[in-house]
């Protein structure tokens, strides 16, 4: 039995660990791609994470990238971006202190101690003198973090709502990857870039040869099964962490059927098969439905507002119940 | 892993001078007394970088943590990580044996008074032990808990009780603390920061262990349930991540197990509390609030309150959960009553007290007024509703025109002010720029009533950090020293 309250903060603990995760990833790979880039491309391709990362409403507030200075404050220390890292390590921390009763405190510590370590925070426009270390010892802390979740944790309801955070996270920036990647009319994103970003080189290297193509490293980031990455296998634990806590909460039961749909279709084929002839549209579609997934957790999670309504009557001093009237109800 | 003893230093203690209050390590002709014997040992071997190493490891534990506590007055950066100073209170076990012993006096004489209050038709009152317009004139007291049945008639059952040590050594009571009192996690933390930081301090110390509070208070709460249900659902209720005691709060609720809880996960319907969970809502027995009274119900008390949970007190009067403390303590928490209190204890138990008030004059008496307002500048002065510290006039450290205005404060309202003889708070070594020196203190130990009354060993040794300051409240730039009981020695 869990809150709803600190169900809908695990939830959303899970989802900005995989953010601030994510974002501190692409981040690093556009420091270090800035060595290779030709004049023109470092914008095209900041615009492209920016995008990856659904970001876009959040940049136009900032006003049109220009440089790549410009692109690593609004995704590291820009606080009013709520995809930065910062944002999402206060997010991370703040989520789990509303429940640091029911988390180990090793957990709590870990992502204390890394909002701690950030010098800049609260400072926007600071830029940080050692970018690498920065990304370095948020990357390794996300990993603690997770660590920790996975091994310290008792599995329990809150624990399971932590994972589906992650993997609703994680399927979003996936698909968003894949998305990006189809729109980008500019080349920026080849195969091999999209690999990078979900961490995925290494693996796909073992097991299909290092020479990657585009449309196969599509299908593996759809459906590969032994990827941790791969949209399927996000969908597996989400779907299966849903299908634990609809035993209970009978309204999770809507989003554990639309996680399966989406499984389902997603193993058929159906997905693949609309991409062949409209590639952008049917992954718009698929984030688009990815996103009422998430939503759909969120609704099943917080109980109508109707339940906060008072029957109660009056009880008058001196009229406290003696169990005549089904819980001394007034009289 | 083998800790390493180290070798002597420079003598952090070498310039030590007790100065005119009773200090708990030194005796008058600086020889030390036999409970500190070998913690002043082992702080003779230390050396200021030494020391200054320790401290922060430990500031380090607490900053990772995040124990830190709020100052509200401040503007900006509120929150502090927690001052601890290195040099424990040691307190014997003979000692702590009396000093329990009076505590729980103390805690049962107010129960029975609460109880006979709200319950029992007022019979002190009756019988003059008490005035009845000092009472009802308490901010404290709350007319709506007139009635309210509570199991075991435990009105308190989380008691936090300031002791102090008078210049003769004997402890005396300055405050009592029935609503909320906090600090308790406070004191499991420095000893576990102190454990982990130097944990050969304890060597030959038989340390009464502080981990067990969160059982003990499980057990008091499980007592508490409105319809003696062995497992009662217990919730811990706070007023979110926000309030300056917010780590206590989630500290309390993972000691025991339950659920931390804000007033906006709870429902009442047909006069029971509910929790709202991802399953559906879920019938709460036993609410530990942090939450004062006027804030509990918005329905009842303060309507602008989103703290709270509109309809609690309906479901109070339905008798379906127990809400701990008890509404309507504060009466006793109030100053003002404060002087009765030695009285309640003969009337409801039978006996002398065991722990003696700090001498009290009371501003409403018109003798004992003239008395101590014109001795004002020896006494100490304080407002009856507040606590904190806030309010408080120091005779001997204030301007005449504090003096005087105080004066003129305390003629227009005697009813809301006490005088005291001002108590020279005993004195301990605390670390002062590279050098340990005698600062004054005081002792909140916990009492717990349920079915029973357990006193949990020690407490919170506040510390002032001024040298001479007799303010050791944290918001007043007090600090805190793990407290030690020693158990008894085995024959």
């Amino acid at each position: 039995m869990i809150l709803a309250r600190h169900a809908e903060s695990l939830l959303w603990a899970g989802r900005y660990l995989e953010r601030a995760e994510n974002t501190s990833r692409c981040l690093s790979y556009a420091a270090n791609s800035i060595t290779h880039l030709r004049p023109g491309e470092a914008t095209a391709e900041g615009e492209m994470l920016v995008r990856t990362l659904g970001l876009q409403d959040e940049l136009e507030a900032v006003g049109p990238l220009e440089s790549q200075p410009q692109l690593i404050a609004f995704l590291l220390s820009d606080t009013d971006n709520p995809g930065s890292v910062v944002s999402a390590v206060t997010a991370v921390r703040e989520n789990l202190r509303t429940v640091r009763d029911r988390i180990p405190i090793e957990l709590w510590e870990e992502a204390n101690g890394l909002y701690l370590r950030f010098p800049f925070l609260g400072h926007a426009d600071a830029a940080p003198s050692g970018l690498h270390e920065v990304l370095l010892m948020v990357r390794r802390a996300c990993l603690a973090i997770s660590g920790i979740l996975n091994e310290g944790m008792r599995r329990d309801e809150g624990h399971a709502f932590a994972v589906l955070g992650r993997m609703l996270e994680r399927s979003i920036f996936t698909v968003g990857l894949l998305e990006a990647s189809h729109a980008d009319s500019r080349g920026v994103m080849d195969a091999t870039r999209m690999l990078r970003l979900t961490s995925s080189l290494q693996a796909y290297h073992r097991q299909h040869g290092n020479a990657p193509d585009f449309d196969s490293v599509v299908r593996y980031l759809l459906h590969a099964k032994d990827l941790p990455r791969s949209v399927l296998s996000c969908l597996d634990r989400a779907e299966e962490r849903l299908t634990g806590l609809a035993s209970t909460a009978a309204a999770l039961d809507r989003p554990r059927r639309k996680a399966a749909l989406l499984r389902a279709r997603l193993e058929l084929g159906e997905v693949e098969e609309a991409m062949s002839a409209a590639p952008v549209p049917t992954l718009q579609d698929f984030l688009a439905q990815f996103m009422e997934l998430a939503s759909d957790v969120h609704t099943g999670i917080v109980p109508p507002l109707a339940m906060a309504t008072v029957r109660s009557q009056y009880i008058r001093p001196g009229d406290g119940g003696d169990g005549g009237d089904g819980g001394g109800g007034a009289r | 892993m083998v800790d390493v003893i180290p070798e002597p230093g420079s003598g952090l203690l070498d310039q030590y001078q007790p100065g005119g209050a009773f200090d708990e390590a030194f005796d008058a002709d600086g020889s030390v007394r036999g409970t500190y014997s070998r913690i002043v040992e082992r702080f003779r071997e230390l050396d200021i970088s030494e020391v200054r190493r320790l401290e922060n490891l430990v500031a380090d534990e607490f900053r990772r943590q995040g124990i830190t506590f709020t100052v509200y007055s401040e503007e900006e950066g509120t929150e502090r990580i927690w001052p601890m100073d290195l040099f424990p209170r040691i307190i014997a076990a003979a000692e702590w044996d009396e000093l329990s012993r009076g505590l729980s006096q103390r805690v049962a004489a107010m129960n029975c008074f609460l109880a006979d209050l709200y319950n029992g038709g007022g019979q002190a009152i009756a019988d003059g032990v008490v005035p009845r317009w000092l009472v009802v004139s308490s901010r404290g007291f709350e007319r709506n808990a007139v009635g309210i049945r509570v199991p075991h008639s435990a009105h308190c059952n989380i008691a936090g009780i300031d002791v102090v040590r008078a210049a003769d050594g004997r402890y005396r009571v300055l405050e009592d603390n029935l609503r909320s009192p906090s600090g308790i996690s406070y004191v499991v933390e420095n000893r576990a920061a102190m454990a982990k930081a130097c944990s050969w301090l304890f060597y030959d110390h038989p340390v009464e262990p502080t981990e067990q509070y969160g059982r003990m208070l499980r057990s008091t709460l499980d007592s508490m349930a409105p319809d003696g249900n062995d497992s009662p659902h217990i919730v811990v209720l706070t007023p979110g991540i926000y309030n300056s005691a917010y780590f206590e709060h989630a500290f309390l609720a993972r000691s025991m197990g339950v659920e931390l809880v804000e007033g906006r996960d709870l429902v009442v319907d047909d006069h029971t509390v509910y929790s709202r969970t991802i399953e559906g809502l879920v019938k709460v027995d036993v609410i530990y609030r942090r939450i004062d009274d006027d804030f509990l119900d918005p329905v009842a008390f303060r309507p602008d309150s989103t703290l709270g949970v509109p309809g609690l007190l309906s479901a109070l009067r339905a008798g379906t959960v127990t809400v701990c403390n008890a509404l309507g303590n504060g009466v006793v928490d109030d100053k003002g009553v404060y002087p009765y209190v030695p009285d309640l204890i003969r009337y409801y138990l039978g006996a002398e007290p065991i722990i003696d008030n700090v001498p009290t004059y009371m501003m409403w008496d018109p003798d004992q007024r003239s008395e101590a307002l014109a001795r004002l500048d020896e006494l100490v002065a304080k407002p009856v509703g507040e606590s904190g510290g806030y309010g408080v006039l120091i005779g001997p450290h204030a301007t005449e025109r504090e003096l005087d205005d105080a004066r003129a404060t305390i003629e227009a309202d005697p009813r809301n002010w006490i005088v005291q003889e001002l108590v020279q708070l005993s004195t301990l070594p605390a670390l002062a720029e590279d050098q340990l020196e005698p600062r004054h203190l005081d002792l909140r130990p916990f009492v717990l009533t349920g079915e029973r009354t357990e006193v949990f060993p020690g407490g919170l040794t506040r510390v002032a950090m001024r040298r001479g300051s007799l303010i050791v409240n944290s918001s007043q730039g007090g600090g805190s020293k793990d407290t030690w009981v020693l158990a008894p020695e085995t024959p």
